[in-house]
């Protein structure tokens, strides 16, 4: 009974994504997908898995999409009226998707999901290398970013103020000095 | 009470106010990207917290080579943080 009262939100969630008119709801609706998700992981016994998806993907996944979503103002409605146009190809897509999950769930040849007792020390010592790569990705991730935005283009330097000196700025001396002083034109 | 008053919108009533004119584009204030610095600095920082999680229970049975192996994974993301930190991309301004 808990299976269905998780499952059934995921899905009318994932399917609300990408029928939402408004795009911030689009965002918000993985949100609950995401939830109910690391719900289903407590179902299965994976204590970790299931704290760690909170932590991952709402609070930082989720929040990329949203930042993505609110810095370019992205208009859904736009996207939704040319639905019909790219139906032969997304459906295609689609089908090849839903057989793929049928696949996975139907063989056996996928491994089971580490928990922390399963993977510790296979984890630092077997697949020490798919320990460090993420590391690599993030700091490439990182830097790129960051070049990204504070890269200097023709206009000039980022906008920046400074917060001390805008403070200091005295009243007295800029403004009154236009006023009290003799013109001398 | 809340339930009680009956709101009834009308397209007069939802439209944006902007002095009797009818509004110009969307509104939309100036974005800080020092915002999305941040949190972009979040997210890689708690993937590698999340990376660091299962090494924290288990590193005294683990030994010293593992010890090493993990210093080297925050080593290089210290990396990453350092070049943000000159970069000056963790102002608030």
């Amino acid at each position: 009974m808990i299976l269905s009262v998780l499952s059934s939100p995921a899905l009318v969630s994932g399917l609300m994504v990408a029928r939402a008119k408004n795009p911030v709801h689009s965002v918000l609706f993985p949100i609950l997908v995401f939830r109910d998700t690391s719900g289903l992981l407590l179902l299965l016994g994976l204590d970790f898995s299931a704290m760690i998806f909170p932590v991952v993907h709402i609070g930082a996944i989720a929040v990329s999409f949203l930042f993505v979503v609110m810095m370019f103002h992205i208009q859904i409605a736009e996207i939704h009226e040319e639905v019909l146009r790219y139906l032969p190809v997304s459906g295609i897509i689609g089908l090849i998707f839903w057989w793929e999950m049928f696949f996975i769930l139907d063989n056996e040849t996928i491994p089971l999901l580490p928990t922390q007792r399963n993977t510790t020390s296979l984890r630092y010592t077997v697949y020490a290398v798919k320990f460090l790569v993420p590391s690599l990705i993030l700091l490439v991730a990182m830097i790129g970013a960051i070049i990204l935005t504070m890269h200097r283009t023709t206009h000039g330097a980022v906008k920046r103020q400074d917060v001390f000196r805008r403070n200091a700025i005295s009243f007295r001396r800029t403004i009154m000095r236009r006023t009290t002083d003799p013109i001398t034109r | 009470m809340v339930v009680l008053a009956s709101i009834r919108n009308g397209l007069e009533k939802l439209s944006s106010y902007e002095l009797s004119i009818e509004p110009m584009s969307g509104s939309c204030l100036q974005f800080r990207i020092s915002y999305y610095m941040f949190a972009l600095v979040f997210v890689v920082f708690d993937v590698e917290t999340v990376f660091l999680y299962p090494w924290a229970m288990s590193f005294n049975v683990l030994g010293v080579p593992i010890f090493i192996k993990a210093f080297i994974f925050v080593s290089i993301l210290i990396v990453g943080s350092v070049y943000a930190w000159k970069k000056r991309g963790l102002e608030w301004s």
